[in-house]
């Protein structure tokens, strides 16, 4: 389990306690990053990590569900770097509406049949956000009622969000890369090293 | 003649009634109609009256705002989403640069932290306000429309003397909030804090504000049209919302106590006092009710905002070209129409890997096809109107 | 003086002297209140109104929108059954003009008192229904058919509490004929508001019910109608809806003010001076129940279909019967 950096071996995170209780009920592995609880569980633990998620840890609030690409080679942006595995990660991020309590549910697919059960019997909520990763990525979602696009037209092809499909306004334009840095007007950079308030006085006090 | 039994049973059992061929007509609302609040379309089949699956059709104004994050840097990333929902243009922001922020670790000054909630607390208002105006207007009331956005006007005008815009902001830089330099020769290197008498002119308007939600409320408090048009309308059961990830004053309405502000830690709520209002049936007054309440819970805010500010910098020291370190992140907001967060996946980049959008106003119509099953023509109208959505918040 | 009144005298010369005047007041009495509207609706919301054409006040604003409506062009459907289309609006305007005939402006200032005024006057008011209906039916358009068949029954409904508003105010006076019934008030001294304000109360309603105006405009406003059975109407043709509105406001605020609040009538003002003050008081009170009605469009918001027709039936219509009842109780006792 990985924790930020800034923390010694010896403070244990605020959230630990419950991530570990998380992981343990659903049967996933759980990591903390920059506050985030993550459980991590296999493809066919999906549909009952999030039942029992939602009956008996008490998240029942559906925050969002996506998905990211990792792919070497992209067609935008900046590749991800060494050694990543390229996969689909879907993520679900779940709630409770009492002390705010938050976990992303992960699991991963393979890249070249993307394919996992639909949550919409858990979940309601996840009908739509499950047809704009359909759309977007190309995942298959097994037992959704209607898997139709959601932003793009009826006739549209392919799957915008995958590293693969290029964003056209930059075939014209490459990406600048680091050097996509421009002056403000006025002077400063507004990234500039120094940055110095007012006075301590409050000039509005 | 004696009836056989089964002769009997058989007239008895079948249903003997005539069945009139009625047709029932689809009804396209929108996209282009005074009260979707943008371009969305409703395909509903009506039967006299009363509408029976009702779709939704989204994406008229989807930009590709996640594609998009994929080939911007972060300062160019705080310029386009404030757009995302444009009616509280810096709420929008807050939680993204919050996001990045988490990942390079860096602390944000007192200062720039109280600046950047009296403005989110400001663009609630303004949010809040346009609500007031435009929900009213929908059931046939003209006169709050003029009352609201003139008040309006004030928060405005407030917004764009501190950021220089009044619904896109920009003010949002990584490690606190803009600050302004002067623009001649001689004052170009000199940073600037607030503007004067932004403050005063602050507690001022929160005062106009304070007079002009009361005479909103005495205008429709009490009316009975309004009473009949809205209680018992569209109610939203708490379980259902939560399932569908309805959030921000829908849910509230609902009867749930949940409110981000006083559960993340993205802006210090905590050092504030305000109540949470909560509505008790859930229905489009209560959805009203909510709001109205929240605009003046957010005065409240900004009023001891403005007594406690500290002085200090207004940006941490960042370097000159951001890069931030590898990691992922989900930073929740409560916006004005409700949770709205950004799942940040960074490379070390100077931008992201992917950034996840979550917008409330998405999650919050998703639940259109199952409130508005069954429900006379006219109470469409009235039950999207209380839902308080945005366009470019459902199609990002 | 003599030789206006044997000029007068003449039949032919005073039917075309009253057809001239009924025809002017129509346009006149719209643009006035039409221009109070806009006024008054600006005042209410913190704005201005009209402020550009005819000087700082605007007044020329109608006048401008009214050149403006004549010459458009004049479109008309292509699927629209024309003859009836076009008698629609016509209609409207008729039953609005009809309507100023009976209304008793001073002590011997009307265009024709009939004995019957009170029945002709609700008779010829419910003619308009027809003519929305036409509207709605002829303008091919699915909305408008819809809006016009809803129009249609709201005025229906709205059709009996109107008219058993004012039995009462028969029976206290004796006479259906309308300058009986304000010679009536005179004699007994008061209004008879005092004792009717059941009736005026429900009249009033359905006035507003009548004239498809907030909160009763679900037939014109509604949102997927657009503007109902008006829809397809444009230039001179929505003119005359729009003139008929305006009118019938005047109308019907004036019908009220004869049967409930007096007619022409002060109290303290002798019979001599109320010839040349009647038409002034009776506009002045008139004016107040538009100032009412424009007050009413601007403050509310507006009934669903099934609210509005529960209550007509549920609430107006036995309020109605009950002031009936009570007053002819009251007329035999006392």
């Amino acid at each position: 389990m990985t924790s930020s950096p800034s923390e010694t071996e010896t403070t244990i995170h605020p959230l630990q306690e419950f991530a570990d209780e998380v992981a343990g009920a659903v049967g996933g592995e759980a990591e903390i990053t920059f506050d985030t609880v993550k459980v991590r569980v296999s493809p066919d633990q999906w549909v009952s990590a999030l039942t029992t998620a939602r009956d008996d840890l008490g998240l029942v609030f559906f925050s969002f569900l996506s998905a990211v690409d990792w792919s070497a080679e992209v067609e935008v942006g900046d590749p991800p770097g060494e050694g990543v595995e390229e996969r689909f990660e879907m993520l679900a991020a779940v709630g409770d509406l009492g002390a705010g309590r938050r976990v992303i549910f992960t699991t991963d697919l393979p890249k070249d049949s993307p394919v996992i059960p639909s949550l919409v019997d858990v979940y309601s909520g996840a009908n739509w956000h499950e047809r704009e990763a359909h759309e977007m990525f190309g995942i298959d979602f097994d037992g959704h009622p209607d898997l139709a696009h959601l932003y793009l037209p009826d006739s549209f092809v392919g799957n915008p969000l995958r590293k693969s499909y290029p964003l056209l306004s930059r075939e014209v334009k490459p990406w600048p890369g680091t050097v996509d840095v421009e002056a403000m007007p006025g002077g400063g950079d507004e990234t500039d090293e120094t940055s110095e308030g007012p006075s301590e006085e409050n000039p509005e006090a | 003649m004696v009836l056989d039994q089964d002769l009997v049973r058989h007239l008895a059992e079948s249903s003997v009634s005539v069945e009139l061929e009625t047709e029932d007509m689809t009804l396209n609302i929108g996209p282009q109609h005074p009260s979707t609040h943008g371009v969305l379309r409703l395909v509903a089949r009506v039967d006299g009256e009363r509408a029976f699956d009702v779709h939704p059709v989204i994406g008229y104004m989807h930009r590709g705002y996640e594609k998009l994050s994929e080939v911007r840097t972060y300062p160019q990333i705080t310029a386009l989403v404030n757009r995302i929902d444009w009616v509280s243009g810096y709420a929008n922001e807050v939680p993204f640069i919050v996001a990045a922020e988490k990942l390079m670790e860096i602390e944000v000054p007192e200062r720039a932290q109280y600046i950047r909630l009296i403005l989110t607390e400001m663009a609630r208002i303004s949010s809040h306000l346009v609500f007031m105006a435009s929900y009213p207007l929908e059931l046939g009331a003209a006169t709050p429309l003029f009352f609201a956005l003139r008040e309006r006007e004030r928060v405005l005008d407030l917004l764009e003397g501190v950021t220089g815009g009044r619904f896109h902001p920009n003010f949002n830089r990584i490690g606190g909030v803009k600050p302004a330099y002067g623009s001649g020769s001689s004052t170009r290197k000199v940073i600037q804090d607030l503007p004067a008498g932004f403050l005063a002119e602050t507690r001022d308007a929160m005062d106009k504000v304070t007079v002009v939600v009361d005479e909103i409320n005495s205008l429709v408090a009490g009316n009975e049209i309004i009473l009949a048009r809205t209680k018992g309308i569209g109610v939203l059961p708490p379980e259902v919302a939560a399932s569908y990830g309805v959030s921000g004053p829908n849910l509230r309405a609902s009867g749930v106590k949940f409110d981000l502000r006083k559960v993340e830690d993205y802006l210090p709520y905590h050092l504030f006092d305000f109540e949470v209002p909560v509505g008790e049936n859930g229905d489009c007054w209560d959805r009203w009710h909510v709001r109205l309440l929240e605009i003046r819970q957010s005065v409240r805010i900004i009023q001891q905002a403005i007594d406690g500010i500290p002085s200090g910098p207004l940006q941490a020291k960042v370097p000159k070209v951001i890069k931030v370190p590898k990691g992922e992140t989900y930073v929740r907001a409560e916006n004005p129409k409700g949770e709205m967060g950004y799942y940040l996946v960074s490379n070390g980049g100077q931008g992201p890997y992917r950034l996840k959008i979550r917008s409330a106003s998405f999650s919050n119509i998703s639940i259109l096809p199952w409130i508005l099953e069954g429900v006379l023509v006219p109470d469409i109208i009235a039950i999207m109107g209380s839902l308080d959505f945005v366009l470019g918040d459902v199609d990002r | 003086m003599g030789f206006l009144t044997d000029l007068f005298s003449n039949f032919w010369v005073s039917l075309a002297g009253k057809l001239l005047l009924v025809g002017l007041m129509i346009p006149l009495v719209g643009l006035v209140i039409g221009f109070a509207e806009l006024k008054l609706s600006a005042k209410m919301q913190a704005r201005i109104g009209p402020y550009f054409a005819g000087g700082r006040w605007g007044w020329a604003q109608l006048i401008a929108d009214g050149v403006k409506f004549f010459q458009k062009e004049d479109l008309i459907p292509a699927e629209a059954d024309k003859p009836v289309f076009k008698i629609a609006p016509i209609l409207v305007l008729v039953s609005t003009v009809g309507l100023l005939v009976v209304i008793p402006f001073g002590p011997g200032l009307i265009f024709r008192d009939l004995s019957v005024g009170v029945f002709y006057a609700l008779a010829i008011s419910s003619l308009s229904t027809i003519g929305i209906l036409m509207a709605g039916w002829s303008s091919a358009n699915k909305y408008s058919l819809m809006g016009g068949l809803r129009a249609a029954g709201q005025l229906i409904a709205y059709e009996l509490p109107l008219v058993l508003a004012v039995v009462g105010a028969v029976i206290l006076a004796g006479t259906m004929s309308m300058a009986g019934i304000v010679e009536a008030q005179i004699s007994s001294g008061y209004p008879y508001v005092i004792f009717q304000f059941l009736g005026f109360g429900v009249f009033m309603i359905a006035a507003l019910a009548e004239l498809t105006r907030i909160p009763f405009d679900m037939p014109i406003a509604e949102s997927e109608l657009v503007m109902g059975y008006l829809t397809e109407y444009s230039g001179f043709r929505f003119l005359f809806f729009f003139l008929a509105e305006f009118a019938n406001m005047f109308s019907l605020s004036a019908i009220a003010v004869t049967l409930f609040l007096g007619g022409y009538w002060l109290p303290g003002i002798s019979e001599d001076v109320l010839a040349w003050a009647g038409p002034v008081i009776l506009m002045a009170k008139a004016f107040l129940l538009v100032f009412i009605m424009i007050w009413f469009r601007w403050t509310f918001p507006r009934f669903r279909e099934d609210q509005l027709q529960s209550l007509s039936w549920k609430i107006l219509v036995p309020i109605a019967l009950a002031n009936i009842a009570i007053t002819a109780v009251f007329k035999v006792v006392f």
